[in-house]
């Protein structure tokens, strides 16, 4: 622990700040890295509907158990984020509804529960529920060494996972079907691979709210990609964005008074995401604006059709 | 007593959602050919084969690989999907798609290493593709992408190889390309079977064929298989009956 | 029970808070609902979830400007940024090559988080919270009044019934347009129809919709407000007429019990709503003519027709050859279902045909024996794999089906060399 203070000391920060800060940054590399297979797969949103559904779980864990501690109550909001995506995938297999609706109405109805849940607590005047109201939107301010410790380890472990199993997530989501033939079990690592998506969402939490924090599994990968045409790169570039973003949010959140954390971590990604967009060496928009003058020099890099 | 079939589907039937879309499917392949599975469209030429290799599940029947279920020869069998069934878009390059057959003799965890990129490189070299191992598969042309996916079932050193329409959309070039490779697998000993549509190639490609219509209809050498009575029955609708029957299993009830 | 009078007197209290904030939310949702329903027929639901949410800082922007949250400014506002997200979404989509979830996903959280900020830097200046902006303050909407013919009415309430009454209006006078686009916009295009505009109107009504109901409900439930009624509506009806209808009743039905049930457990109404219409929509996939309790309905039924069958035409071949009727026709369900048949007229007592049972045991093994006959000629399975398939077909075959096989084989002899015997 000494050399944290020492550290903390030398950034001018209490050490209870800098375990925060290093805690953000780390969920903020750990989803940037987990949401690059989200986004391969084109399940971008799935994660969107987890998000809002975690909001239900974090209600009832804090009714149930009374704590106000960041631990149950994100197992509660893992436990219901898991569940709307058996929701999710049960309203496909089983209903008419198609799947842009089903995911609208998860996101929709779950986070009107959440609030309804949450509200009615608050209005029975129970202690400390008037705290929960800070996963809407996001809040590092009441974060323990402890809470930002799990934070860490969980991001640890979410990364540790993926590295272990690039080779396994990158088959899958290139070309599932010759990965069946080939005897994977598709359908477990595309699950594996969706709830580690659920897990960072929850995380996530404290750093942008269950309304925004979809961005940060979503928005490093998009950027990462605009640099990249290798999955291992892709994955380095995301978890780097999004530790940048997440830096960078929070410390945009603790210097201008009343900002919620997930707006500033957002605006962070997007800001990063623009300059990706439009200024990467191959895929940016300059370079198409700068290649459509010369139309010649590569005639094979556009994409047959 | 002679050994068991390289491959046999038993009264392979395979419905989606519940109907029935190819019917009782009884085909064995004894030797090493080149053998064409043809059909119109819709007939279920790319279901049947994603039901042998276990994609997609069986209602009734099974299917043996040298006399044994699947399960226990998955090395020794390769394949080929769809061009269209994948994202061309994916930040993977000609060398890392072809890596992906070797993933299954690696197994869980273990890396790709120097011996699976030299030999993921040769795969490349033998279907003519050596130069654009780095490129971003979606910068290759269709007859370019599709001789990786071949390239890609050659680094998996099967010895069954199921290939769904390899020469769908490909230029001429590729296409001779693939053709002499699969021409050299069957050379080597190695059973390859292609879903083809295209009735006018198909009888000088392949030493056998099966012509299917969510039904087989037949299935033996080219010669005896495209007779125009066979042919007759193929494209002509039996299989309205096996439709609309189909279509009273998914709901329940019965035919009127 | 409240009985009429206690109703009236909750409605009517308090100045007629309750009625104000309830037919406050009734007309929010109907307006939602009518534009959901051509939002989710057209699989645009995701696109309603990203405006919902994307135009909270063009909102935001029109009240800094000088409007308020549910005025003209804002609305203006938040008509743009609608506009910009549905832009922005379809250049990341074909210039950055991004799909089209993430391309929304970028695209939505990054305005609504815009939205929130411009809110907190300038809250000294606006009256709104960021939590209203999440899920509205429905429970205040009547406290801000306008005076109308000398009755005071809720600002929100006149904003909701002139955005429903000009959305009909402009619903009922392109109807058929909007209905040729909804069902094949290319070829609505094709034959001159201004699908495009079509397209930009309906984006349009989702944003006016969305500051309609901003007060009340917020910019993230109301997603369930658009999508989940037309959802619901979309298991049960069978035109688009009939959904829109249904969609707006379920919605005004949710409007009410949902601030009921809210008032009743001191929570918020806007989210109770949203909860009200999510129990909805889940009775609606239990109960529909597809949903899960019809399907486990007509399966079980199914499967009881099949071993009846089976009964019956075990019983009829054991006529036919002479011999005993096999055991496992004497265990288990199908002990059970021949009880049932001896009870409807079907068997007499030892598994003997009754004359209507013979003629229903008949068709079934007229069944077998056609599909074993057609199977033989067709698929060319040999004699020993035909059994099993005809099995299982002989309880699908119809009468028309079977006079087509009979007529297509011209034999009177199955495979195994069996009489077929005719239909009657």
């Amino acid at each position: 622990m000494s050399l944290l203070t020492a550290a903390a000391h030398v950034l001018g920060l209490s050490p209870n700040t800098f375990v925060v800060t290093v805690g953000m940054a780390a969920v903020g590399m750990a989803a940037g890295v987990v949401g690059c297979f989200s986004v391969l797969r084109r399940r971008a949103l799935v994660g969107d509907a987890a998000a809002h559904a975690t909001l239900p779980g974090v209600a009832i864990a804090f009714a149930i158990t009374g704590s106000r501690g960041l631990p149950v109550l994100l197992l509660g909001a893992a436990l219901s984020a898991v569940a709307s995506l058996g929701v999710l995938v049960l309203l496909r297999r089983f209903t008419r509804t198609r799947e842009d609706a089903a995911t609208a109405i998860v996101i929709g109805v779950s986070f009107g529960v959440g609030v309804a849940l949450i509200s009615g607590l608050v209005a029975r005047g129970v202690p400390g529920s008037g705290g929960l109201e800070r996963f809407l939107l996001g809040s590092t301010a009441s974060l323990s060494t402890a809470d930002a410790t799990m934070l860490v380890v969980v991001s640890l472990v979410a990364m540790a996972l993926v590295a272990a199993f690039t080779k396994e997530a990158t088959l899958v989501s290139f070309d599932p079907g010759f990965a069946a033939a080939a005897g994977w079990p598709v359908w477990w690592i595309d699950f594996a691979l969706v709830a580690l998506t659920a897990v960072m969402v929850v995380v996530g939490l404290p750093a942008a709210g269950a309304v925004l924090v979809t961005a940060l599994v979503v928005i490093p990968p998009v950027a990462a990609r605009q640099w990249t045409d290798r999955v291992g790169v892709m994955l380095v570039l995301a978890g780097l964005f999004g530790l940048a973003a997440s830096l960078l949010g929070v410390a945009l959140s603790a210097t201008i008074p009343g900002l919620a954390t997930g707006p500033m971590v957002v605006l962070a990604a997007s800001a990063i995401f623009t300059v990706s967009l439009l200024l990467a060496p191959k895929r940016g928009l300059l370079a198409i604006a700068m290649r459509a003058r010369q139309p010649l020099s590569l005639p094979l890099e556009r994409a047959q059709p | 007593m002679s050994a068991p079939p390289l491959l046999e589907l038993h009264d392979v039937t395979v419905a989606y959602h519940g109907r029935p879309v190819l019917w009782h499917v009884d085909l064995a392949v004894q030797s090493p050919c080149l053998f064409g599975i043809i059909g119109p469209n819709g007939a279920g030429k790319s279901t049947l084969i994603k039901a042998a290799l276990g994609i997609v599940p069986l209602v009734e029947g099974w299917v043996h690989f040298w006399g044994k279920p699947l399960d226990q020869v998955r090395g020794r069998v390769g394949y080929v999907p769809q061009r269209e069934s994948v994202d061309w878009d994916f930040p993977v390059r000609a060398i890392d798609v072809v890596l992906m057959g070797t993933y299954h003799r690696l197994g869980w965890l273990r890396r790709v290493g120097r011996a699976e990129r030299e030999f993921a490189q040769a795969c490349l070299d033998r279907v003519g593709m050596a130069d654009f191992a780095t490129r971003q598969i979606g910068r290759l042309s269709g007859g370019q992408q599709q001789r990786v996916f071949l390239a890609r079932a050659l680094a998996q050193q099967a010895e069954i190889y199921f290939l769904d329409e390899p020469l769908a959309g490909v230029d001429a070039q590729s296409q001779q390309q693939i053709f002499r490779v699969l021409s050299e697998l069957r050379d080597e000993g190695k059973l390859v079977l292609i879903v083809h549509h295209d009735l006018r190639t198909a009888a000088s490609w392949f030493d056998r064929v099966a012509l299917v219509d969510m039904r087989l209809v037949a299935a033996g050498p080219t010669a005896d298989v495209l007779s125009r009575e066979n042919l007759a029955r193929t494209y002509s609708g039996h299989h309205e009956v096996l439709d609309e029957l189909g279509r009273a299993v998914e709901a329940g009830r019965r035919t009127p | 029970m409240m009985g009429i009078d206690g109703a009236v007197a909750f409605l009517t209290g308090w100045g007629g808070m309750h009625g104000w904030a309830m037919a406050t939310a009734a007309v929010v949702s109907a307006a939602a609902a009518v534009v959901g329903s051509l939002l989710v027929v057209r699989r645009m639901s995701l696109i309603g979830d990203a405006i919902s949410h994307a135009v909270l800082p063009g909102i935001v922007v029109g009240v800094l400007l000088g409007g308020r949250p549910g005025g003209p400014l804002a609305t203006a506002g938040a008509v743009v940024a609608a506009l910009v997200t549905v832009w922005l979404a379809e250049l990341l989509r074909s210039k950055g090559r991004l799909s089209e979830d993430a391309a929304a996903g970028v695209v939505f959280t990054t305005l609504f988080a815009a939205g929130v900020a411009l809110l907190s830097a300038a809250a000294s200046r606006v009256d709104a919270d960021p939590g209203c902006v999440l899920y509205g303050m429905l429970e205040l909407v009547p406290f801000d009044v306008v005076e109308l013919a000398g009755v005071e009415i809720p600002r929100a309430f006149l904003t909701g019934v002139v955005v429903l009454v000009s959305l009909l209006v402009a619903l009922w006078s392109t109807w058929r347009w909007q209905v040729a686009t909804a069902f094949d916009t290319d070829a609505a295009a094709v034959v001159g129809i201004p699908a495009r505009a079509m397209t930009v109107g309906l984006l349009c009504a989702t944003a006016v919709v969305t500051v309609a109901s901003f007060e009340a409900v917020g910019a993230v439930i109301v997603v369930a407000m658009l999508v989940v009624p037309a959802a619901t509506a979309e298991l049960l009806a069978t035109t688009l007429v009939g959904l829109m209808l249904m969609a707006t009743g379920l919605a005004v039905t949710a409007a009410g019990g949902g601030y009921l049930v809210a008032w009743q457990l001191e929570t918020n109404a806007a989210g109770m709503i949203a909860a009200v219409l999510g129990v909805g929509y889940g009775v609606a996939i239990l109960v529909s003519r597809e949903g899960i309790l019809a399907r486990v309905s007509s399966m079980l039924r199914l499967r009881w027709r099949v071993v009846c069958e089976d009964v019956l035409a075990a019983a009829w071949r054991a006529e036919e050859t002479g011999q005993a009727v096999p055991g496992t026709s004497r265990r288990g369900v199908a002990l059970v279902a021949a009880w049932w048949l001896e009870r409807r007229g079907r068997l007499l007592p030892g598994l003997v045909l009754s004359p209507q049972g013979r003629l229903e045991a008949e068709m079934v093994v007229r069944s077998h024996r056609l599909w074993e006959t057609w199977l033989g000629r067709h698929v060319g399975l040999p004699l020993d794999h035909l059994h099993p398939p005809a099995e299982w077909i002989e309880h699908y075959l119809g009468a028309e089906m079977r006079q087509r096989l009979e007529q297509e084989m011209a034999t009177l002899a199955d495979p195994h060399g069996s009489a077929i015997p005719p239909e009657r």
